[in-house]
C-alpha cells in the first residue's frame, strides 16, 4: 500500500517535470541571455550546450543600464500608478453595480444585466479605433486618464461582484435595516468586508491586464512622460535594429510585479473564483 | 430581494456610466462607421450595407482571412481547454511540489502578449533558434517554422497555448475545489479507479467551468493581433492572417475605415454567436 503511494507520487512528479520544460526552457534561456554581457543572441542557442542556458559570467549590468540611462523606472511607476487608480475605481464602481443587481429587483434590470455581459464578450482591442475618438472628443487623449478610464468599464468585474454577493442571504441586510443603517453604510460596512475573495480576483483581472496592455497606451498616449511597462519594453524593438539586452531585461523586470502579486495572492485568487459560481 | 428601485439606480448608475461611454458607444461608432466609405478626398458618405456586401462577394482577402480565423480558434480553444484542464488535474493534490509546478505553470501569463511574442519568434527563429537547436542535437531536421506557410500558423497555436493554459489552470483548479470530497469518498467505497472518479465525477462537475473558459476564452482568441502583428504580420501567403490583423490593416495602412470597421463588426457577430453555441453545447444540467 505504502509503495503503490510512493510510486504514484514519483510519476506524477516526473510527468509535472517533463510538462514543465516546456513552460520554463524558453524563460531560463531568456534569463540566460539577459545576464550575459550586451552582444549577440544566437551566439549561444546553437549548438546546444550548458552554456546556452547558464552564462559563463553573469552580470546585472543590462538591469543596471535600463534603469539608469533608459529610464525604466519611470514606465514601471506610471504602469503602477495607471494600475492602481483603475483597481480602486474598478473594484468601487463594479462592487456597488454587483450589489445592485444581485438584491434588488427594478425596472429595466434585464437590460442593464444584458449591457454588462455583453460588454464583457466584447474584448478591448476590437474598439480601440472608436475608443480613440472619444478619448480625444473628451479631451483627454495623452494623459493618464485616457490610459485609466476606458479600463474602468469592466463588464466581467461586476458580473463576479454580482455572482458573489447573491449569496450573502439577504436576512442580515434586512436585520441591519430595521437597525436604522442607510444602504450605501449596509454595502460599505458589511457586503464589501465579505468579499475579500471577489475583489482579490477582481484586483488580479484588471492589474493584468493594466500592466499587459500595449495597444491602447501606444494609441491614446504619446509622451515619454506616459510610457507604460509594455511600451518601453517595445520600444527596444524595432525594424532596424533590435537591442536584445535591453529587450530581455525590461522584459524580466517589467514581468517581476504580476509575479509577485500572483505568489501572494494565489490562494485568494482560486478562492476568489470559485466563491463566484463559476464553480463546477 | 428588495424593491427600492431608486437606490438600485443609484448604486448601478456610475458602472453604468463607464460602460456605455466606454463600451456601448464605441460599438456603435464601430457598427455606424462601417455603414460609411471615404473618398479620397476625406469625405465620409451612407452607403448601407455595401461594405458587408462587398466583402462577402468580392474581398478574397478578407475570405483568406475569415476562414483562417475559424481554423485557428476551431483548433486553440479546445487545445487550451484541454491543457489547462489536465495541468489542473495534475495539480489538484496536496504534494509538497504542487504548489511550485503551479507557479512554474502560472509563469508565462505574467508576461505581455508582446514579450511572448518575441520571445517565440527567436525561439523559433529558422536559422538560429532553440527550437531548431534540440531537434538538430536529436538528430531531426530543422523546421521552417514561422517561414512556412504549413507552420506558421501552428507556431501562433503553440505560442498561446504556452501563454494561457496557466490562466485558465487556475480557474479550473478553483472548480475542482468547489466538487464535495464526499462524492469521491462515496465512489472509493464502491471500488472505483481514478480514471473512473475522473470520469464520472470530476468531468460532469466542471463542465460549468469549463463552458465559462471556453467562452472566455474563444472571444479573447478571436481577437488575437500581438503575435501575429510581431512575428508573422499575416504571411507567409496569408497563412495567418487572421481577422483582427486584417482590420487592424485596413484601417491603419490603408486607411479604408469602413472596411476595417466592417471587419470588426462581422468578428463580434461571430464572438457571440460561438459564444451562444458554446454556451448551449456545455449547458450544465448538474446540480450538487
Amino acid at each position: 500500500m505504502k509503495s503503490g503511494r510512493l510510486w504514484k507520487t514519483t510519476s506524477l512528479f516526473i510527468v509535472l517535470a517533463v510538462v514543465s520544460l516546456f513552460f520554463i526552457v524558453p524563460l531560463v534561456w531568456i534569463v540566460a541571455s539577459a545576464l550575459r554581457p550586451a552582444g549577440s543572441l544566437y551566439q549561444y542557442a546553437n549548438p546546444l550546450t550548458w552554456g546556452t542556458f547558464i552564462p559563463s559570467k553573469p552580470t546585472l549590468e543590462n538591469f543596471v543600464h535600463i534603469f539608469s540611462k533608459l529610464n525604466f523606472g519611470r514606465a514601471i511607476a506610471n504602469s503602477l500608478f495607471v494600475s492602481l487608480v483603475t483597481i480602486l475605481l474598478t473594484v468601487f464602481v463594479s462592487s456597488m453595480a454587483g450589489f445592485s443587481l444581485a438584491k434588488f429587483n427594478f425596472r429595466g434590470k434585464n437590460l442593464v444585466f444584458a449591457i454588462v455581459l455583453i460588454t464583457f464578450m466584447v474584448p478591448f482591442e476590437s474598439i480601440v479605433i472608436p475608443l480613440y475618438i472619444l478619448v480625444k472628443q473628451l479631451k483627454i487623449d495623452n494623459t493618464y486618464w485616457a490610459l485609466i478610464l476606458p479600463g474602468v468599464a469592466n463588464g466581467l468585474a461586476i458580473f463576479l461582484f454580482r455572482q458573489f454577493f447573491s449569496e450573502v442571504p439577504s436576512e442580515i441586510m434586512e436585520a441591519a435595516r430595521i437597525d436604522g443603517a442607510s444602504w450605501f453604510r449596509i454595502y460599505w460596512r458589511i457586503l464589501l468586508p465579505l468579499s475579500m475573495p471577489a475583489i482579490v480576483t477582481v484586483i488580479v483581472m484588471v492589474f493584468m491586464f493594466q500592466w499587459n496592455s500595449l495597444f491602447w497606451p501606444l494609441v491614446a498616449t504619446h509622451s515619454s512622460r506616459f510610457e507604460v511597462v509594455q511600451v518601453a519594453i517595445a520600444s527596444h524593438r524595432s525594424t532596424e535594429s533590435t537591442s536584445w539586452a535591453n529587450l530581455f531585461s525590461s522584459a524580466i523586470a517589467g514581468s517581476l510585479p504580476p509575479v509577485i502579486l500572483f505568489l501572494f495572492l494565489q490562494k485568494y485568487f482560486v478562492r476568489g473564483i470559485s466563491g463566484t459560481g463559476l464553480k463546477g | 430581494m428588495f424593491r427600492n428601485g431608486r437606490v438600485a439606480w443609484l448604486f448601478i448608475l456610475p458602472a453604468l456610466a463607464f460602460l456605455l461611454l466606454f463600451k456601448i458607444w464605441p460599438i456603435g461608432v464601430s457598427f455606424i462607421e462601417s455603414l460609411t466609405t471615404t473618398s479620397f478626398r476625406g469625405t465620409k458618405s451612407f452607403v448601407g450595407f455595401e461594405n458587408y456586401s462587398y466583402l462577402f462577394r468580392y474581398d478574397p482577402v478578407f475570405w483568406n482571412s475569415f476562414w483562417v480565423t475559424l481554423l485557428y480558434s476551431a483548433i486553440v480553444n479546445p487545445l487550451i481547454v484541454l491543457s489547462s484542464l489536465l495541468m489542473a488535474l495534475l495539480l489538484n493534490g496536496s504534494y509538497f511540489f504542487t504548489k511550485f509546478f503551479r507557479t512554474v505553470f502560472f509563469l508565462p501569463t505574467a508576461i505581455s502578449y508582446a514579450v511572448v511574442a518575441v520571445i517565440w519568434s527567436i525561439v523559433l527563429d529558422p536559422y538560429y533558434g532553440l527550437a531548431n537547436s534540440f531537434l538538430t542535437s536529436f538528430g531531426l531536421k530543422p523546421q521552417p517554422f514561422f517561414a512556412s506557410p504549413d507552420q506558421a500558423l501552428w507556431g501562433l497555436i503553440m505560442l498561446n497555448v504556452w501563454r494561457s493554459s496557466g490562466y485558465w489552470m487556475m480557474y479550473f483548479l478553483a472548480g475542482l475545489q468547489n466538487i464535495p470530497e464526499s462524492l469521491y469518498e462515496a465512489a472509493e467505497i464502491d471500488g472505483a479507479s481514478t480514471l473512473q472518479k475522473t470520469l464520472k465525477i470530476t468531468l460532469p462537475l466542471l463542465t460549468r467551468t469549463m463552458s465559462f473558459v471556453l467562452v472566455a476564452n474563444t472571444a479573447f482568441n478571436f481577437l488575437s493581433f500581438a503575435p501575429v502583428y510581431i512575428i508573422t504580420k499575416g504571411g507567409p501567403m496569408g497563412s495567418t492572417n487572421l481577422l483582427m490583423y486584417e482590420s487592424y490593416k485596413s484601417a491603419f495602412v490603408n486607411a479604408d475605415m469602413g472596411r476595417a470597421s466592417a471587419i470588426t463588426s462581422i468578428l463580434l457577430a461571430i464572438i457571440l454567436v460561438f459564444s451562444f453555441f458554446e454556451l448551449k453545447l456545455t449547458k450544465a444540467n448538474f446540480e450538487y
